[in-house]
């Protein structure tokens, strides 16, 4: 116990720490610069000095350990006089160009100077210059501003790992720059500038855009972009979002943001915002009032259903729609229409890599809470680059790395490079093999418990590897076996999963087979997840076989139960997944399908085939927020409030619910839960709803596994899973796993395989709305490895044309040294230039997940002069 | 490539990575007589070491050169020792005799010339480095034979 008195206040301390923070606990504050709470400490403004009975000098408290009977003064005249020296100091550089600065009213140097002083400095020989650097689109730095107290640096560094920036030069001509002294090229996180104290380093989004003290309402509200769900705030002004910042403290990112959601909240006002319903006539699509698009669409749904049954009508969820939304989308199909025709694009990896890894392990398996990661000593990654599908989940592994933690990556490493221990990069399409050889390992380390008899019988039939197949899967035996080894010295791992892991066939297998890393390691899985809302998407129901709170379909339990609350019946009829829908619609049974917030004719490969099959149906609604290419496509078209302007909840990838909140209002569209009520209430659904909180209430009765969970729950952080009900248990029906007892042999591939990129600075087609994320990543490109340059004759940003099974593109190339031989990547965001365009599809036949197929490409050198 | 296999030579000599900057740096320079970009990249990429932290290295200490600069590099010292030894005289005399102004390089190339505050010499004032040669008891004629030593 250590006991000291700061101000004449009593202090007692379990463990040590510093003046500062001792301070901090009786409710003292010391002024501080350079200080920023979770980086590590700098001691370099000398702002925090306090003065310690029996120290001859003034002290810094930041650094400065509290130790017993000290006796502390933090605000003495001395003190005062010293840090009015220290502020002169700083101000013989800083500029005094507060009017024209952006930061003035939040400017920590500002508020310093007003309180301490000095009213004017005695240093008359001038300021260093040095221009306002415009080089970066997003990033404006102005140096003379700079107080030099290296937080951005610390904050890039150690709680980003992106190490962009740096100090350069030094004494009186130190500056912070990044490499090309111009733009950042950087990571783009912006949380550099959430922690610069003055005006040195801002965004240039809102660049003389307003004042702090402008902002009239702030507005605490979610991401809409990944799973992560990072918490942010909306500072509104007039109804307009002036600008989104973290906040520490607030949410599990707890102050740090990545670029999507530091920078992409303009998404929502790119050009083309649908502003009115739009009905087709004569073949184009027409501006209608909203009472004549909502009758039309409700009785044409009416007519198909009376004509042809519900199974005839589907509908498309929404990983980017709040439960809300996707609840009511479940509502009205299997409620009204009678049809258990719904799915989404959650279809394609995420929601099928949960069903299956639950029915191996029972519900909830993949529930773990994002913070944790960071606490364990291991982590096992495969399937992703987290750092770019879930950016702030990847940075919990950079910190569990960096606090001695190992990272075993099996795939490319992406923005994990700098924090591997062991990097397992196969030949494309053989992870199965070396993660058959990683079980393996763990089973003859005796790591089998006996406590899932059913996947310890399972892992009987495994083939395994031998050290020559495992060679020819690109991993040297004993490279696997040092991975080997730090997996089993782990004791508090971390499974990471991603979506590549399903790609190719055999999708069962491999995610059995990480399954089994994670039991044989007792470790905790996350599944990265693209979309702020996918689990939601499967809590609401909007799975053909689920209902809400996930619970099976065929169980007549279930069924009963729901219908005890709704009064309405559950079609017992199965329903069919995206994949089936689209099939069904090309074969003619499928007459009506209803999309929300989902472009399909851009997110499923095999653009021809979905085209075709949408152009059969007899009626296509989308609504959306863009005229997507499906849109264009539409019978009618219904605009939708987009992220910022709704109320609702996301369920992010750890399942903890979150409330999303209206930072304005919509400028044209209706919030999608409301607009399909209405469409509902017209078929004739009595319940009505006046706001989300009602819908949500209807859900708290409707699925088991969110009762009693208000939205007062939801806000003072109480829905995290398992919320207060328990979870199902592992499910009777057991699992199938395709072809444990074989290896795939490696096959020549005609050409390099196309791959899909996911990008940090793009997230679907969304993104590319977003004048502000466009400004980083303007264009597609195609990311080949340097051989293929070499042998294509083609130099960074020259282009080339790509063949392949199902399109043709002309498209730039960046040559990547890391990029894997034998495999090219392409993005899934451009119009015209994206990976779905090329590549064909076919469904998993035993998890259901997309599968992609014909993805060998042929390149061809295409000279400018023959464009 | 062959700036990056002699750093990495160098590598075993240090208990970390980081601690082999400083050669690098040294190593680099000496391919080009100055560092840049470029060359920065290729020092990041043999230590493994991230750019930014690199050129913050690198700017930071002056015998790192910024700029292109002549083949060979005169550090002249004029502080007080030199200063009353006549240095100051050598500078005029470089101005003169190879029309070179301090923080210059010469026409041909051939010198760049910086102005050093005191190289450790004064008792043997003045005194200046050429590259890595150290060359003290400096007069007129001494200095321009010395230099007529390098080309
Ligand atoms: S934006 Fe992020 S990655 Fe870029 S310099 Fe700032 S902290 Fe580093
Ligand atoms: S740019 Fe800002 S955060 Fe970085 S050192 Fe300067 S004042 Fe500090
Ligand atoms: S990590 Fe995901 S939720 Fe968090 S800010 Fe980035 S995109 Fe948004
Ligand atoms: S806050 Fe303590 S020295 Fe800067
Ligand atoms: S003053 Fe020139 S070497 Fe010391």
């Amino acid at each position: 116990m250590i006991k000291l008195t700061i101000d004449g206040r009593e202090v007692e301390l379990e463990r040590p720490v510093t003046v500062l923070e001792a301070a901090k606990r009786v409710g003292v504050t010391i002024p501080t610069l350079c200080y920023f709470e979770g980086l590590p400490n700098f001691g370099g403004c000398r702002l925090c000095l306090v003065e310690v009975e029996r120290l001859p000098k003034l002290q810094t408290s930041c650094t400065l350990m509290a130790s017993d009977g000290m006796v502390v003064r933090t605000e003495t005249e001395q003190i005062r006089a010293a840090r009015r020296a220290m502020l002169e100091f700083l101000l013989i550089n800083h500029p005094l160009d507060c009017p024209y600065c952006d930061k003035a009213g939040e400017c920590t140097l500002q508020d310093l100077v007003a309180r301490y002083g000095p009213e004017a400095g005695r240093f008359a020989e001038g300021k260093r210059k040095h221009p306002e650097s415009l080089d970066d689109p997003i990033i404006v730095r102005n140096m003379e501003r700079c107080v030099l107290c290296t937080r951005c640096v610390r904050m890039c560094e150690d709680l980003q790992g992106a190490y962009a920036i740096s100090v350069s030069g030094r004494g009186g001509h130190s500056l912070i720059e990044p490499f090309s002294g111009g733009r950042y090229d950087c990571e783009y996180c912006g949380n550099c500038l959430t922690v610069c104290p003055v005006g040195a380093i801002m965004s240039r989004l809102h660049r003389h855009s307003y004042r702090p003290w402008f902002v009239e309402r702030e507005v605490e509200t979610v991401c809409g972009y990944c799973g992560v769900g990072c918490s942010m705030v909306l500072q509104v002004r007039e109804d307009s979002i002036v600008r989104t910042i973290p906040r520490f403290g607030l949410g599990l990112n707890n102050g740090l943001l990545c670029v999507r959601g530091r920078f992409g909240y303009d998404a929502v006002d790119g050009e083309g915002r649908l502003t009115t319903p739009l009905i087709r006539v004569e073949g184009r699509l027409e501006p209608v009032g909203w009472e004549e698009a909502l009758a039309f669409v409700a009785s044409r749904l009416g007519e198909i259903k009376d004509s042809h049954g519900g199974r005839a009508v589907g509908a498309i969820a929404s990983g980017r729609c709040t439960n809300e939304d996707n609840y009511m989308l479940q509502k009205l199909m299997r409620f009204v229409i009678g049809s258990n025709n719904i799915d989404s694009a959650a279809r394609f990896h995420y929601a099928p890599a949960e069903a299956f890894l639950e029915s191996v392990f029972g519900q909830g398996i993949t529930a773990n809470l994002i913070p944790g990661i960071a606490d364990s000593d291991g982590v096992f990654v495969t399937g992703g680059d987290p750092t770019a599908i879930n950016p702030v989940l990847g940075l919990q592994v950079r910190a569990a790395r960096r606090s001695g933690g190992k990272v075993i990556v099996l795939g490319p490493p992406g923005g994990l490079k700098r924090f591997v221990d062991h990097e397992l990069v196969p030949m494309p399409y053989s992870d199965e093999v070396v993660l058959s050889a990683i079980v393996g390992g763990l089973m003859e380390a005796g790591r089998s418990s006996g406590e899932n008899r059913a996947v310890e019988e399972r892992l009987k039939e495994l083939r395994l590897p031998s050290e020559e197949e495992l060679s020819a899967a690109g991993i040297g035996p004993e490279a696997l076996a040092r991975a080997v080894d730090d997996l089993l010295k782990m004791t508090n791992p971390v499974v990471i999963l991603g979506p590549e892991i399903m790609d190719g066939a055999r999708a069962s297998k491999r995610l059995f087979l990480v399954g089994a890393v994670a039991y044989l390691m007792n470790a905790r899985i996350y599944l990265l997840s693209e979309r702020p809302n996918y689990q939601g998407v499967m809590d609401m129901g909007c799975v053909p076989d689920l209902l809400p709170g996930g619970g099976p379909i065929g169980l007549e339990m279930l069924r009963d139960r729901i219908e005890a609350v709704l009064g309405l019946r559950v079609p017992e009829e199965g329903g069919l997944t995206l994949f089936e829908m689209v099939d069904e619609a090309e074969r003619g049974g499928l007459r009506a399908l209803y999309v929300m917030g989902e472009d399909l004719l851009f997110s499923l490969p095999d653009r021809a085939r979905v085209q075709r099959a949408l152009g059969r149906l007899d009626l296509l609604v989308v609504q959306d927020i863009y005229l997507t290419e499906t849109a264009a496509m539409a019978d009618v078209v219904l605009p939708a409030a987009a992220w910022s302007e709704k109320d609702g909840t996301f369920t992010n990838l750890e399942r903890r619910v979150q409330l999303l909140r209206r930072g304005r209002y919509p400028r044209a569209g209706r919030e999608d839960w409301r607009i399909i009520a209405d469409i509902g209430g017209r078929l004739g659904m009595e319940k009505t709803y006046r706001s989300a909180e009602e819908v949500w209430e209807e859900v708290t009765h409707a699925s088991p596994l969110h009762a009693g969970l208000g939205y007062s729950e939801i806000a003072g952080g109480g829905a995290v899973w398992p919320y207060h009900s328990e979870p199902l248990k592992g499910t009777e029906a057991g699992f199938a796993v395709q072809g444990l007892g074989e290896l795939p042999g490696v096959e020549a591939p005609g050409g390099p395989y196309l791959m899909p990129e996911r990008p940090l600075f793009h997230s679907g087609t969304l993104s590319r709305r977003s004048r502000a994320l466009l400004s980083i990543h303007p264009e597609p490109y195609l990311v080949i490895p340097p051989s293929l340059s070499e042998e294509l004759g083609v130099t960074d940003g020259g282009r080339v044309r790509v063949v392949g099974a199902k399109g043709t593109m002309v498209l730039k190339v960046r040559i990547d040294p890391d990029q894997r031989e034998g495999t090219v990547l392409l993005s899934n965001t451009f119009e015209g230039a994206n990976f779905a365009g090329l590549v064909g599809f076919t469904a998993d036949p035993v998890t259901g997940c997309l599968t992609i197929e014909d993805n060998t490409v042929r390149l061809e050198r295409v000279d400018d002069e023959a464009l | 490539m062959k700036i990056q296999e002699e750093i990495k030579g160098y590598l075993e000599r240090y208990p970390d990575r980081r601690g082999a900057l400083l050669p690098a740096l040294y190593i680099a320079q000496r391919k080009a007589g100055w560092l840049s970009q470029e060359a920065l990249e290729a020092v990041s990429e043999a230590l493994d070491l991230p750019k930014a932290t690199v050129r913050g290295v690198a700017t930071f200490y002056a015998m790192y050169r910024q700029r292109p600069m002549g083949r060979h590099l005169i550090q002249l010292c004029t502080n007080v020792a030199c200063m009353i030894f006549g240095a100051e005289r050598l500078v005029d005399l470089l101005k003169e005799r190879y029309g070179l102004e301090p923080g210059g390089t010469t026409d041909d190339g051939r010198f760049s010339l910086v102005i050093m505050e005191c190289i450790g010499a004064c008792d043997r004032a003045p005194a200046m480095l050429v590259d890595t040669d150290f060359h003290p008891g400096l007069t007129e004629e001494k200095i321009e034979s010395i230099l007529e030593g390098y080309e």
